[in-house]
Formats: structure tokens, sequence, C-alpha cells
């Protein structure tokens, strides 16, 4: 029996929420809803201040517990109302990652830093000591067990502070623009390991990312957020298919994206506006060989 | 304009030495990008420029000052610097004080100072916001008080060190176009990311950094047709030279291009023949 055999379950329902902080007139959220699926792979992008960072802090809880405010709406996480929920208990059911690693990361040692959540959880050292090893496998770091977290790359670093988000077995992981400080290739690696969780783990990940192309690349729906709104719910290629869409929330259109489309308005084009540079290359190569620009 | 000759510096007394013999010249009006993975050694090098950080072996010059022997003081009259977070630069009550902090510092006159902070206000586009407290502008706008106040000082080379990060790409190119412009005027520009996106669109030459020793020091474009040596320190080109690339057996089919421009324009001038004439 498999996972896809149930009915798939809303792991996030986020219904008519609106916040805005102390002392201001603005709505940082006003008035979004949406619901999250089990397995979905999620990626949330707009413009500084459309209110993306306040709307990951509505999903794990720190707002309301630890941010004051007007908060409207309701946000549940596995049918747990977050205003009725303690930080604590959702922590058991959405991970979370932030921005910069060193902010995040406490512990001199990788198995230190991934047995804290655990300690603060009360588990059993046994069990402790087993969820360590599995973290680091599942991430594809065990190597890395016994290393000083001062000595790793910047993709490592956030690597290891997903293990320790995934230590806790949670259903939800929630990482808050987690590349924004990582080279290209350090980017991918999270990605790449973000890919597995969801594909073959099942987990439901949730990513705020700058970079569209990125998302492109792996998210299966994107939200586009602005002025405390969503702005646009779809899966990348529809919104890829738009570049004048990003460029009017202030987003950069993947070039290969922006290309095929700029060929298409010519008729040059085939089939959909890729997503990757490999679908690009095809696209581009069946364009060329029509035209007899292409010799074998 | 920037003479770096066998730099090594460690810090304090940890044994690793994080830059381990760079050499370098930067001419005046040139404008550089300085790419690298993390921890290569980027931003220790560029705390070389004004002092900050001095060499523990070879040495830096800076428009004809050795940096081991001037002072951080002496060396923001020729090196402007900003920084990632502008909340890390900025601290006066007013935008006009903080603008004008660093002209003050020179000791001008009244009116020389207020020129400055005028004509910087101006270039950024926040005249009107001269009596405003610069915490409560907005992300974008904190960043451009932070710009103005680095041109408010005339540097004739400006730093930055990862100047879109945290903000949007419309933000981001705002920021850089300002840059350009400045270096129209004949700045000479230096700037670390990790967007080689930004890169292909504004640096005219590339150096590339990887354990504390420059990989490639070369045109972009050059530097952005050797992805096997990028990998090296955790980099790719662009996508559009990565998908050019994968044309490149065989006769080329382009001449490298580095934006959706570039190739588009390429494309439609590629002569167009019928497939079959080949076999004919």
């Amino acid at each position: 029996m498999t996972v896809r055999d149930h009915a798939r379950e809303t792991v996030i329902s986020v219904e008519n929420l609106t916040f805005s902080y102390p002392g201001s007139s603005l709505k940082a959220l006003d008035g979004l809803s949406f619901r999250v699926t089990e397995g979905e792979f999620i990626g949330i992008t707009g413009p500084t201040g459309a209110g993306k960072s306040s709307l990951v802090l509505c999903l794990n809880g720190i707002i309301p517990h630890f941010q004051e405010g007007t908060f409207l709406g309701a946000v549940k996480i596995s049918n747990c109302d977050t205003f009725h929920t303690s930080c604590a208990e959702l922590a058991r059911q959405v991970g979370s990652v932030f921005q910069d690693p060193e902010a995040q990361i406490v512990a001199p040692i990788v198995e230190e830093e991934i047995a804290f959540g655990l300690e603060n959880l009360a588990i059993p050292p046994r069990e402790i000591d087993q969820r360590i090893s599995e973290s680091l496998e599942l991430i594809g770091i065990s190597a890395l067990r016994h290393r000083a977290t001062t000595q790793l790359s910047g993709g490592q670093k956030q690597r290891v502070a997903i293990a320790a988000a995934i230590a806790l077995k949670p259903k939800i992981l929630l990482l808050d623009e987690p590349t924004s400080e990582l080279d290209p290739i350090g980017t991918m690696e999270v990605f790449d390991v973000l890919r597995r969780l969801n594909q073959e783990h099942n987990l439901t990940v949730v990513v705020v990312e700058q970079k569209v192309n990125i998302l492109a690349e792996y998210v299966g729906r994107l939200l586009i957020m602005k002025n405390g709104k969503i702005a646009y719910d779809a899966p990348p290629r529809e919104v890829i298919s738009q570049p004048d869409l990003l460029t009017s929330v202030g987003l950069r259109p993947p070039p290969v994206g922006d290309l095929a489309f700029k060929l298409k308005q010519r008729g040059l084009y085939p089939g959909e506006v890729p997503l990757t540079v490999s679908e690009a290359y095809l696209g581009l190569s069946e364009c060329l060989a029509s035209r007899g620009n292409l010799h074998d | 304009m920037i003479k770096v000759a066998d730099l090594h510096f460690k810090y304090g007394n940890i044994d690793l030495e994080v830059l381990r013999g760079l050499s370098f010249s930067i001419e005046k009006g040139e404008f550089v990008a300085l790419i690298g993975q993390n921890g290569a050694g980027k931003t220790t090098l560029l705390k070389q420029f004004n002092a900050l950080l001095k060499p523990t072996g070879g040495s830096v010059q800076i428009a004809g000052l050795d940096t081991g022997k001037s002072t951080t003081g002496e060396l923001a009259r020729k090196v402007g610097f900003l920084f990632q977070n502008p909340d890390h630069q900025i601290f006066m009550p007013t935008v006009f004080k903080e603008i004008g902090f660093g002209p003050k510092n020179l000791h001008l006159s009244k009116a020389e100072i207020d020129h400055r902070v005028e004509e910087a206000a101006e270039a950024v586009g926040l005249s009107a916001f001269l009596g405003q407290n610069p915490l409560l502008l907005s992300k974008g706008q904190r960043q451009r008080v932070a710009f103005a106040s680095v041109l408010s000082m005339k540097p004739e080379i400006l730093v930055l060190d990862e100047p879109t990060t945290g903000q949007d790409y419309q933000e981001g190119i705002e920021i850089m176009e300002m840059v350009l412009k400045l270096n129209q005027l004949g700045h000479t520009i230096v700037f670390v990311t990790h967007d080689m996106e930004l890169v292909a669109t504004y640096a005219k030459r590339v150096i590339v950094l990887s354990h504390g020793r420059v990989l490639l020091d070369d045109s972009c474009r050059n530097v952005f047709y050797h992805p096997e040596i990028l990998r090296q320190t955790n980099l790719f080109p662009p996508q559009i030279a990565r998908l050019a690339q994968m044309f490149a057996q065989k006769p080329a089919l382009f001449s490298r291009p580095l934006t959706v421009e570039e190739i588009y324009h390429e494309i439609l001038n590629l002569p167009e023949s019928t497939p079959n004439v080949c076999c004919s």
C-alpha cells in the first residue's frame, strides 16, 4: 500500500488571513487564502515587502505567539488552529529553516546541532542517536556528523539546518530564502535535497525564494505575492509563460523562458516555454533544425 | 587604481591563510565582478581595499597609497563601500545628516557639504526625503540612502559587497543602473555577487577567486565560456551561456552570447536555409 492510496490530506489551510504589525496601518498580509495538500512542493516568491516572511511566521506560529499585531482570519496546520496551538506543538508539525545559517546553527558539532531540537522535545537519548543517523543519511551528509559546524561551507550549513529540522519528523518543511547567501552550486545542493525529501518521502515543502529560475526548475506550484496578497497561484510553467506578469511584480523571468517567449512571438519556438536549460536546448534544437541551421 | 601584489592574509593566530598569494591590478574606469564560492575569500579581499584588514604578506596599493601604511580614514577618500545590509551602515537621525556625515568628517565647508548631499540625494532619487529619519524608510530606500552616503564622498573607487542580496530583482537592477552611471562617469567599480545573470549583464571583467587564489581573471565572456573551471569553485555560467554552450560542437552556432538579447539577435540573424538543401 502506498500513500497515494489515501485521499490526500490538507496540511495547511489559510483562510482570509490578515495581519498588521503594531503601530502600522499597513496590512502586511491582506486577506489571503490558500490550501496546501500533503506532498506538494510549493514555492513562494514576490518583491520585497510583499509579505512573504510574515506569511512564513504565520505558518510556524511565531505570529501570533511571539510577534504582536492585529491577526484576523485563521491558519490551520493539519487541522490545528495556530491561534490555539503552542509553537512547541507546531514545531512537531512544521520544521523551519531560515535565511542565515549562521544565525540558526547553535552547536559546535554537527551531531549536537541535530540533537538540540530533539533534546528540547525530551526524546530519549537512544532514539536521539538513531534520529541523528537517519536524518543525516536522508540529507546525504552522514560524513559531516562529527565535523565542526564553523568549518562547513554555506551549502553544507544549510543542509545541516535542514537535517536538524527533519530530525523532528515534521509533516511540513518550511524554508525562508534558504539560499540567498549561497553560491550557485550550494543553492542547487539545497534544492536537490528538498526535491528528494518531497519525492521520495512525501514531505510537504514550502519554500520562499527570490530566484525564479530555481523555483521554475524544482517546484510543482508557485505562489506569487504582492502587497500582502496572493497575486498568482499556478504551476510554474503557466507563470513562466507570462514574462510580463513576472516583471510587473518586480521579478526576473528566467532567461531561457524569456528567450523562448520572444521566439514564440515570431513563431520560431515550438511547444511549451521551457523551465530549464535542458528543456530550452531541446526546443531551440527543433527551432533551428526547422530553419536548416543544424547539420548533423 | 588598485594594485594587489602577492597578497597573503590570515586572521589573528589562525594558521590557515584566507588569501594565499593574490596578484592583479585594476585600472581606472574598469567594471569588475569578483566571484567565487562561499569562503573563497571575496569579502576578506574587499576589506583590504580600505585597510579594514591589512596584508600579512605582499601588498595592496589603492590610488598610489600602500594600505599597509595607510589608515581607513585616509583610504575613505579613495574607496567607497556599499555593504549588503544598509542597516549596518546607517546611523544618523535624518537622511541629510546621514549623507552628509562623510563629507563633514572631511572638514569641508558647509556650502560644499550641502552641495554634495543634494547632488548625491538627487542621483539616487531621494531629494524629497532629506528631512526624514532613514530608519523609517523602506529597505530599498535605505539601501539608496547608504548608496548616497558613499557617493557624497566622491570616491574614485566604489566597492559593493553583494549589493543586491535581500533586494528583489527590480530593486537590484535599480542599484546596478546607478552603479553603471557612475562607471560611465569614470568611477572604478568592484562588486561581489553570487548572481551570475547580474555579472553577465554588468561586468566587463571577472576575477574568479578560489581558496584564496585567483583562478581566472579575464573578460566576462571568456570567463563564462570556461564552465569546467568555474565548476571547481561552485559556480556555473548564466543560463544563456549554458544554452549556447550546448550548441558549441561541430562548428559552434553562436558567438558566445551571455544575455537573452544577444542570443535572440544571433538566432534571428542565422542564415535561413531549407533543411533538405544539403542532401540534394
